[in-house]
């Protein structure tokens, strides 16, 4: 498909660039931006790798058009180390253990950004829910719910 | 790769009509773009179509009530109609089923249009919609059209909507308050999984214990929804004994080889119906 013109804010940054509409998100994000923290595991929406933040709520970019993109304000896991509680998310992941073999953790720290941004007083049962939506074959879970709990608790205490 | 022959976006509902009447070949509406993705991934089958984006159509967004509806907008999301205050007060029974919907990346973009135009018969709003009695709005030829739900999903993934109509909002009757309602999903797994099957039930009982209203319909089995008025019937002006709830319960899972035929998960999904059946309504009239 012909390209088209696409301006987007990803990671705080304005961009204007000439992709195919018709390509998904995720590919201009790994190929046409470069940006590879972004991973691609089932490619249907059911594994939560290729999350991304999307007008502030996590989506799966395997299942968004690259000309959904338009006007959009994105934020990828490349921002994480740059923002407070980006950065606060990677050292507790790294704390608690919670990384194994780091395919799935782009798609839980930002999951983790997005539900800690919006209310810090989390269960672990509401953070259990808001990474439903995210697959881990290593960890078996327990320390990634710990690190988002670690997280949240630090962000009260502060 | 995905193939689609071109991508329009369109942001309100005038772009909409100029962009259908313009568009040459065949349009495949994006809303959400869950479902549609999914599909162009697995094979060409929307090679020679346009890819028309109607997400960004604000109007088709919002979450309205009128004097005796709530008005869905068919862009809402299902995480949108989940938290919202109006569907939680009117239609609970509706934002349970859309937080039951895949997981919350794809709650914060799958709609309730998109839901209803893909036409699963596992999808998960669909019993709710039955039992709340919701009315389809479908622009079609530049007019609105109010149209029954199986009038729309003719059977599985099969709709009565051209390429071109859109469902621009569900109606639903606001339920009053007194309404006890109950959303049952069997899945193999939480989060992520299509529903093998889904009950949806709306129980009313004046202060007696007489059964004022009644509604129940299983979901995730018949090839399009299903409303039963003659297991409804059965309660309504009673005051339900254990014995008119077993035969519920036996009637409604009859249902599934009367509509779906005997099929392989018949055998599974008639006693597990009928059981959950009686669960619930004993938990619903709250004798146990």
């Amino acid at each position: 498909m012909r390209k088209i013109p696409l301006s987007f804010t990803l990671n705080g940054k304005s961009y204007e660039i000439e992709a195919d509409p018709g390509a998904r998100m995720i590919d201009v994000i790994r190929n046409d931006l470069e940006l590879t923290g972004t991973k691609e595991g089932c490619g249907v929406g059911e594994c939560g790798a290729c999350t991304v933040i999307f007008n502030g709520d996590p989506v799966a970019s395997c299942l968004l058009l690259a000309g959904q993109m338009q006007g959009a304000d994105i934020l990828t896991i490349e921002a994480m180390s740059e923002l407070d509680l980006g950065h606060l998310l990677q050292d507790k992941f790294l704390e608690e253990d919670a990384v194994q073999c780091g395919f799935c953790t782009p798609g839980f720290v930002l999951v983790a950004y997005a539900l800690l941004q919006k209310n810090p007083n989390v269960t672990r049962e509401e953070i259990r829910e808001a990474i439903a939506g995210n697959i881990c074959r290593c960890t078996g879970y327990i320390p990634i719910v710990n690190a988002i709990e670690k997280t949240a608790e630090h962000l009260r205490d502060a | 790769m995905l193939k689609f022959r071109n991508y329009v976006r369109v942001e309100s509902e005038a772009a909409f009509k100029e962009a259908i009447a313009s568009i040459e070949g065949p349009v495949v509406l994006l809303a959400g773009g869950s479902d549609v993705l999914v599909q162009a991934r697995e094979d060409d089958r929307f090679r020679d179509h346009t890819a028309l984006d109607i997400f960004g159509v604000q109007a088709w967004h919002a979450i309205v009530e009128t004097e005796k509806d709530l008005v869905i907008g068919g862009m809402a999301t299902h995480a949108m109609i989940a938290d919202s205050p109006l569907v939680n007060r009117y239609a609970p029974i509706l934002a349970e089923a859309s937080l039951s919907v895949g997981s919350p990346q794809i709650r914060n973009h799958s709609t309730i249009g998109g839901n209803i135009a893909n036409a699963s018969p596992a999808a998960d709003t669909l019993a709710s919609l039955v039992v709340l009695d919701a009315k389809v709005v479908v622009l079609k030829d530049g007019k609105e059209h109010v149209l029954p739900l199986d009038e729309v999903i003719t059977g599985p993934y099969k709709t009565s909507l051209s390429d071109r109509d859109v469902i621009v909002s569900v109606r639903v009757p606001k339920l009053s308050e007194d309404v006890r309602h109950n959303y049952t999903k069997i899945g193999r797994r939480r989060a992520l999984s299509i529903s093998r099957m889904t009950i949806a039930t709306l129980l009313q009982l004046d202060g007696d214990g007489v059964v004022t209203k009644f509604d129940m319909t299983v979901g995730a089995t018949f090839p399009k929804p299903a409303a039963f008025p003659d297991i409804s019937a059965m309660l309504v002006g009673k005051k339900p004994s254990s014995d008119d709830i077993r035969a519920v319960a036996r009637a409604l899972s009859d249902k599934i080889p009367e509509i779906a035929g005997i099929r392989a998960s018949t055998r599974y999904k008639q006693p597990v119906c009928r059981r959950l059946a009686e669960r619930i309504l004993h938990e619903l009239i709250g004798d146990e």
